[in-house]
């Protein structure tokens, strides 16, 4: 052996020693739990706001905000791989020959260690005949050795229990090595196909950036839907996907969530969705007291500019259902959709930008109507918005009408003359037939004369009509080391089961001639589960009494 | 007089041919209800699993599987003489003799419920389920009482009662939870129809169950009793959480939200709690040491009589984790299987991810420590008992404090 390994082998012994791995395993589980409490692969202005420009550069130069990936803890991994392997190097050897190794005599000095020791007389002096009915016992391994006038026997149970060690641990390092073909030659990464688009490229994060990935093929969504529980709940997200490749069309299938799509050895995931440009029809308001009524046909993530004033509507997003907390606070929540909405970022001259979520139907409260409604956020933040009653309801033209009527009449009339002017108002509109919500429709008004009139847009923005297009959210995945891993997985919990359960049982049997007939002396030895070898050993005893025709004549020790 | 028949009548049924035939018939039926969800109809429907099984078609299959595995007891043979049979069958028909218990006082309460009428998904107080749950909890309590009273009068029949109200709290609990699994079908039109361990309320009832069985199998085994005062207690925290959960609305039987919606969730989620159980044994051992080894440095105690021994105790905590550490690794495994199949990759750094492998971290070193460097003693019997507060941190606490792809385990 070289100079140079006789030099490196205490170090490399010390791989192999258990307080390292004790050590290992234990830093291992405390690096894990800091990436549980710290939010991974946020956005890095949130962690900047969060822990402020000092400890950013710190906890950014750490890997922090992706430690999964971090080369410390990728080291770690790797030390432990180290590690195992060393362990395996060290062990598996000697756990092999040891296994293969079975010691037939028995020294004498050696009985004290045993944990069961039984002797018993028979008649007759042919040991070989004992020896051979002796070995007919099943269950166990037989080895025999005969000496001048005595012949031993030794049986063995779960002999292979080490294998158990060196599966484990070789199974650990097959994991490892699974994880790191997925890490290195796999890809992860999302697209978003809008129904009749195509998408042939993912992108991921990686590190604190995001990057792309060209896949060999196209996905086209046919089209995204949700089912929905009868409680409102979504039931199912399910898209049509064509896979197009090389400008063929090869595969058309739906994929749900936890069924998912297998092509060319990537996965393709339904993982979630959004708007993928719904068209939308927004009916203007004007509120410079022409009554007039514009249409404004947008897309949503584009920008819709009104010619007339400048003011421009960023429609950002639109959802068919919106299902809000109907209950007072402190109240049983109590969900009720409250229809189709859209949201746009409004800006113009003379404006501050706000975000506003625009819906489509009058706010209805068991079945009375509140006039249309619209939310507002100052900040531009979805969690800001506050609801905002704009008064009449807009989808009823006539209320539109209506609200003119009120303002030019009661313009002249003193305060308490309201009533008299709404009437007025309401059969200039409605004629001699009242409605039949008359009082609902008179508080309406009313608030429509506060909000309107304070409003410092040039028009209010109702969503009128629209035309849904989603996006599925796909997640593709090409991940060669998965199989590697279900293989170790497997050794594991095998070798597990065998560590665990399997114990060494060895039983010896020394007969021996001596003045009168033969002397049996039987010894057994168990490395755990002492409790059922106890058992095992008697019943070893009873079928030794069954094989030879005895009666019990030994006497435990 | 009835005490001298029941023994030998019970050991009966649980040597040689008979315990033989039974594995095997049980092993066929479960073989046949596999094989009826994955190839009978159109592959796996969970909406229609139990009613499909409960049919003429479950019939069929499971009876199919059944004669099979009768089959297959007499071909794989066994051994025949009493005493004699293998340990795994032994070990395992039992468990299935317990479930097969349940599933017919399932059948019997199933016949109390109300009329289809006054069912409703808003109001689901007045199920049967949720008053076997009562019922569950009130043994469990009163079992965990008794186990205390017991150490010190291990003499009395007190300690017979704890062993009984606990049976009656595991086997309460698991007719509970298979009502639930037959009741969710009951509204909506039986639209949402699922397994009983989707939420924390369920699977705290079936941990409840787990570590309550898996104690109590111990105790006839290795007669420790008065570790029971110990697991009973934790039980009846846990019972006292698991209260709470249904007096914030928590217990009702909701929608399955779509990434559930996997057979998986039916072997993921039972066995997971299986190592769980067995990690809440090995702490209630770990505290008993502790406890015991007190008592002995301050000197004499009527108690100590009453305990089993610190090395019988430290061998039970190590027994418990050597079920549950196998289990816990197969439950995790299995689920990157699952998440294999419904997150795009078997692995995500997900919180509960992270904190299953902290948890099956912090047991392999126990299991290194023990059985590779011998160590044994005060250091394991903390080692348990810290090994399940991470545990249990992973388990609930992950949900409540962390988010993640999990979080439909968490409080809404």
């Amino acid at each position: 052996m070289s100079q140079l390994y006789k030099s490196i082998k205490p170090f490399l012994l010390r791989f192999a020693s258990m307080p390292l791995a004790i050590v290992l395993l234990m830093v291992l589980a405390i690096a894990s739990m800091i990436g549980t409490v710290l939010l991974q692969n946020q956005d890095q202005t949130d962690y900047l706001t969060q822990f402020g420009p000092v400890w950013y550069w710190v906890f950014r130069s750490l890997g922090l905000f992706d430690m999964y990936h971090a080369w410390w803890f990728i080291g770690l991994l790797g030390f432990l791989m180290v590690s195992l392997s060393f362990c395996l190097w060290h062990n598996a050897p000697r756990m092999l020959k040891e296994m293969r190794s079975r010691k037939i005599t028995l020294a004498d000095h050696a009985w004290k260690r045993m944990q069961h020791t039984h002797e018993l007389t028979v008649s007759g002096n042919d040991i070989e005949a004992v020896a051979e009915k002796a070995e007919q016992i099943s269950g166990w391994q037989w080895l025999s050795y005969r000496e001048e006038g005595r012949t031993y026997l030794r049986g063995d149970k779960g002999r292979y229990h080490k294998w158990g060690y060196i599966l484990v641990h070789s199974a650990l390092l097959v994991v490892l090595i699974g994880g790191w073909m997925s890490v290195q030659f796999g890809f992860r990464g999302n697209m978003a196909v809008p129904e009749g688009g195509m998408e042939s490229q993912i992108s991921y994060v990686k590190g604190t950036g995001v990057e792309s990935l060209d896949m060999p093929f196209e996905v086209r969504c046919n089209n995204f839907i949700i089912n929905f529980f009868p409680t409102g709940a979504p039931k199912e997200f399910r898209s049509n996907l064509t896979i197009i490749d090389q400008g063929k069309e090869v595969l058309t299938s739906d994929i749900i969530v936890n069924e998912p799509l297998y092509y060319k050895g990537v996965r393709i995931y339904q993982a979630s969705f959004g708007d993928g440009g719904s068209k939308v029809g927004l009916k203007l308001f004007r509120l410079d007291g022409s009554k007039r009524v514009d249409v404004a046909e947008g897309e949503v993530y584009k920008t819709y500019t009104d010619a007339e004033s400048g003011v421009s509507m960023e429609i950002t997003d639109f959802k068919p259902f919106n299902v809000e907390n109907m209950a007072a606070p402190g109240q049983a929540k109590q969900f009720q959709d409250i229809g189709p909405a859209v949201d746009f970022i409004l800006r113009g001259p003379g404006l501050k930008p706000v975000k506003v979520r625009s819906f489509m139907n009058p706010f209805m409260v068991d079945g009375q109507n509140q006039g249309s409604l619209i939310m507002v956020s100052l900040s531009g933040d979805n969690r800001d918005f506050q609801s905002f009653f704009l008064g009449p309801d807009l989808t009823n033209p006539k209320e539109w009408q209506l609200f003119h009527a009120f303002s030019e009449k009661s313009g002249g009339i003193e305060a308490g003359g309201g009533v008299e002017a709404f009437k007025a108002a309401v059969s200039e509109i409605y004629g001699d037939k009242r409605p039949e919500d008359f009082k609902d429709l008179g508080i309406r008004t009313l608030q429509g004369m506060n909000t309107l009139s304070g409003l410092p847009w040039p028009f209010i923005p109702v969503l009128d009509d629209y035309e849904q297009v989603y996006y599925t959210g796909l997640q593709l995945a090409q991940d060669p080391g998965m199989n590697v891993v279900w293989i170790g997985s497997a050794l594991l919990t095998f070798g597990l089961c065998i560590m665990l359960y399997v114990s060494h049982r060895k039983v010896w049997l020394v007969i021996e001639a001596q003045d009168k007939g033969m002397r049996i002396r039987v010894a057994g030895l168990a490395n755990r589960n002492l409790v059922a070898f106890d058992g095992e050993f008697n019943e070893l005893l009873r079928e030794l009494d069954d094989n030879l025709g005895l009666s019990n004549q030994g006497e435990s020790v | 007089m009835t005490t001298a028949v029941a023994p030998s009548l019970i050991s009966g049924i649980y040597q040689g041919r008979i315990v033989n035939t039974r594995f095997w018939l049980y092993v066929g039926l479960m073989a046949g209800a596999m094989a009826l969800a994955f190839f009978g109809g159109n592959g796996y429907d969970e909406d229609g699993y139990l009613q499909r099984l409960l049919s003429m078609q479950g019939v069929i299959w499971g009876g199919v599987g059944a004669i099979l595995g009768v089959a297959a007891s007499f071909l794989v043979g066994g051994s025949t003489q009493p005493g004699r049979s293998s340990p795994a069958v032994v070990g395992t028909v039992p468990w299935f003799d317990g479930l097969l218990v349940m599933l017919l006082l399932m059948a019997l309460f199933t016949q109390l419920e109300p009329h289809s009428s006054l069912v409703s998904y808003e109001d689901q107080s007045n199920l049967v389920s949720g008053k076997i749950v009562m019922a569950m909890n009130l043994l469990f309590l009163f079992s965990a009482v008794c186990y205390i009273m017991h150490l010190f009068a291990p003499e009395s029949f007190i300690g017979k009662m704890a062993t009984m109200a606990a049976w009656g709290g595991v086997y309460a609990g698991g007719t509970s939870l298979l009502l639930r699994w037959y009741e969710s079908y009951l509204f909506l039109d039986g639209e949402i129809g699922h397994a009983p361990v989707s939420n924390l309320y369920e699977v705290f009832i079936l941990l409840f169950c787990i570590t309550s069985s898996l104690y109590l199998t111990f105790e006839r085994r290795y007669q420790a009793k008065a570790l029971g005062a110990f697991v009973m207690v934790l039980v009846s925290g846990g019972v006292f959480f698991g209260v709470w959960l249904d007096s914030i609305g928590q217990a009702d039987i909701k929608p399955l939200v779509p990434a559930l919606q996997s057979y998986w969730m039916k072997i993921h989620v039972p066995l997971n709690f299986v190592g769980y159980g067995a990690f809440a044994v090995a702490c209630a051992a770990g505290l008993a040491w502790l406890f015991r080894d007190r008592l002995e440095r301050k000197g004499s105690s009527p108690l100590l009589k009453v305990f089993p021994s610190l090395d019988q105790l430290d061998q039970l905590a190590y027994r418990s984790v050597a079920i549950g550490f196998p289990a816990f690794t197969l439950a995790t495994i299995l689920g990157a299987a699952w998440a294999a199949e419904a997150w795009g990759g078997y692995w995500s750094w997900d919180p509960k991810e992270t904190w299953a492998l902290i948890v099956w971290l912090f047991y392999g070193a126990y299991l290194h420590v023990r059985i590779s460097h011998g160590w044994s003693g005060k250091t394991l019997a903390w080692w348990a008992v810290v090994g399940f507060l991470v545990t249990l941190f992973c388990f609930v606490g992950v949900n409540m404090y962390l988010s993640g792809l999990h979080s439909y385990g968490r409080l809404a």
